[in-house]
């Protein structure tokens, strides 16, 4: 027996209150202010969606990548506030799939990942330096599915 | 005429006792995301009609963007006693909120639109964008001996740079989320510091939407919130993000910038399209932060409300631009 109710998705449930707020209440709306708090609310929700979908695979994988770049600059220029980060990392529990576990231990590496940052500027490591570039360019690739759908509202 | 207009009717009895002012109509102005603002018709007792807009603070706890508004006060009647750049007359203040809710300042409603507007209805932009070049170029040429006292003056272009991008790290530090890209672009950014120009009035939003224009009369600069002394190429650098069509800016940059320079004595190699791409970085850092601050408040007891995760993608957003900067630069 199952123990939730697998189908509709967190995603999809999201996404029906979206279609919900835009083509059964916002018609009904005279106020302008009000108009525009529920199309900015709709635009949460819609990200919520998307993240609900993935963000648990998202931070997990990048965990990984963050953590095996910290290690590689550790053993290059290793510095106390790298190793202590990257001690810092390590801790908790690593195979829980709670999204608060999750998202802790994601920080914790981005944290590591940053004090490898600096450790590699502070070397004049520009290979490093690089590394550190391309993860990032993942990093934002995955902010901009979030906000795929994203339009200033309200200016 | 929603509950302000009664006080705002009592606030004008306390200013001007002898006018009996009564309020006829006042409505709220949507858009913008920082203060509250409203359009209030006022008739005094002599039968004269004026319209004034009033600008307050949202109630604590709410919002994003803060600012200090008696700063702005002071800059805002400051301003005509050091700059022939025009303004909306600031008439009163309620500097306790005692009348209006929150501190609130009262200032003449201008007959005129915005140049945004003006510049979207126009066949050809060109002698807009020029207007609005010439206008921010002016502001950029105040005397910053005439302005309040207050606002803080950095030594120097080069220590007022530093303190920006010290500024980053202090964030990076705050804030996790956004420390990898924010460390990144700060040590980027310094490696590549453009050559220092002297220190100027920034208005600190500057787009056309904030330049009023009338039938007859020169532009009116409004929302002087974010006004700092620093670094004038912030202003041309923030307007570049500016996401309303059209931005002039990116109809012709080499128009934008020779007639900046023209109107500023300032050489090629201090403003050019590389240089005002980098100066998006050091122009958006007070708001950047204000955004974190928002997302970290969100969940909380007293919540910011609905802009602040609204606005969680105008972060990602500024890593995305502040990135991309430090490629095409590097």
């Amino acid at each position: 027996m199952p123990i939730v109710i697998t189908r509709p998705t967190t995603d999809a449930l999201i996404e029906d209150c979206c279609r919900e707020l835009m083509e059964g209440i916002l018609p009904g709306l005279t106020d302008e202010t009000l108009k525009l708090r529920l199309i900015m609310t709709e635009t949460v929700l819609r990200n919520a969606a998307v993240r609900a979908a993935h963000e648990i695979a998202w931070m997990r994988e990048e965990t990984t990548a963050l953590l095996g770049y910290a290690g590689r600059v550790a053993e290059r220029h290793g510095s106390e506030a790298l190793r202590a980060a990257l001690a810092e990392a390590e801790a908790g529990p690593p195979d829980s799939l709670h999204l608060a576990d999750v998202a802790d231990r994601y920080e914790r590496a981005g944290q590591a990942f940053t004090a490898a940052l600096v450790a590699a500027q502070e070397a004049g490591d520009a290979a490093m330096v690089a590394q550190a570039r391309e993860l990032l360019r993942d990093r934002i690739a995955t902010e901009k599915e979030v906000m795929a759908t994203y339009e200033v509202v309200g200016r | 005429m929603d509950a302000l207009g009664p006080r705002f009717e009592r606030f004008l009895a306390a200013v001007e006792p002898d006018r009996a002012g009564r309020v006829i109509a006042c409505e709220a102005i949507t858009g913008g995301y920082s203060r509250i603002s409203a359009r209030a018709l006022v008739r005094w007792g002599g039968g004269a009609e004026e319209t004034f807009i009033l600008r307050g603070d949202p109630p604590p706890g709410s919002g994003v963007f803060t600012s200090d508004r008696d700063a702005e006060w002071d800059l805002l009647t400051a301003l005509p006693g050091a700059t022939s750049i025009a303004t909306p007359a600031a008439r009163w203040y309620d500097r306790s909120g005692e009348y209006l809710g929150s501190k609130a300042i009262v200032m003449d409603c201008a007959a005129a639109v915005s140049l945004q507007d003006e510049m979207a209805r126009a066949a050809d932009a060109g002698p807009l964008a020029d207007l609005f070049v010439d206008t921010f170029a002016h502001v950029h040429q105040t005397p910053l001996d005439l302005l309040p006292a207050r606002m803080p003056r950095p030594p120097d272009g080069p220590a007022y740079l530093d303190g920006v991008l010290a500024g980053y790290d202090r964030m990076a530090g705050e804030y996790p989320s956004s420390a990898p890209v924010l460390r990144y672009v700060s040590w980027w950014a310094r490696a590549h510091q453009p050559p220092p120009v002297p220190l100027a009035l920034v208005h600190g939003d500057c787009q056309p939407s904030n330049v009023l224009v009338g039938p007859a009369g020169p532009p009116l600069v409004i929302d002087w919130e974010f006004g700092h002394i620093g670094d004038p190429r912030e202003d041309l650098g923030y307007y570049t993000q500016i996401p309303l069509q059209p931005n002039v800016y990116w109809a012709d940059p080499e128009r934008f910038l020779g007639r900046y320079r023209a109107a500023t004595g300032l050489t090629e190699e201090q403003v050019n399209p590389r240089v005002v791409d980098y100066f998006l970085i050091i122009g958006m850092a007070a708001l950047l932060e204000q955004l974190l601050v928002a997302a970290a408040a969100i969940g909380a007891a007293e919540r910011p409300g609905i802009l602040a995760p609204y606005l969680i993608n105008a972060i990602s957003h500024q890593h995305d631009m502040f990135l991309a900067i430090c490629d095409r630069l590097s």
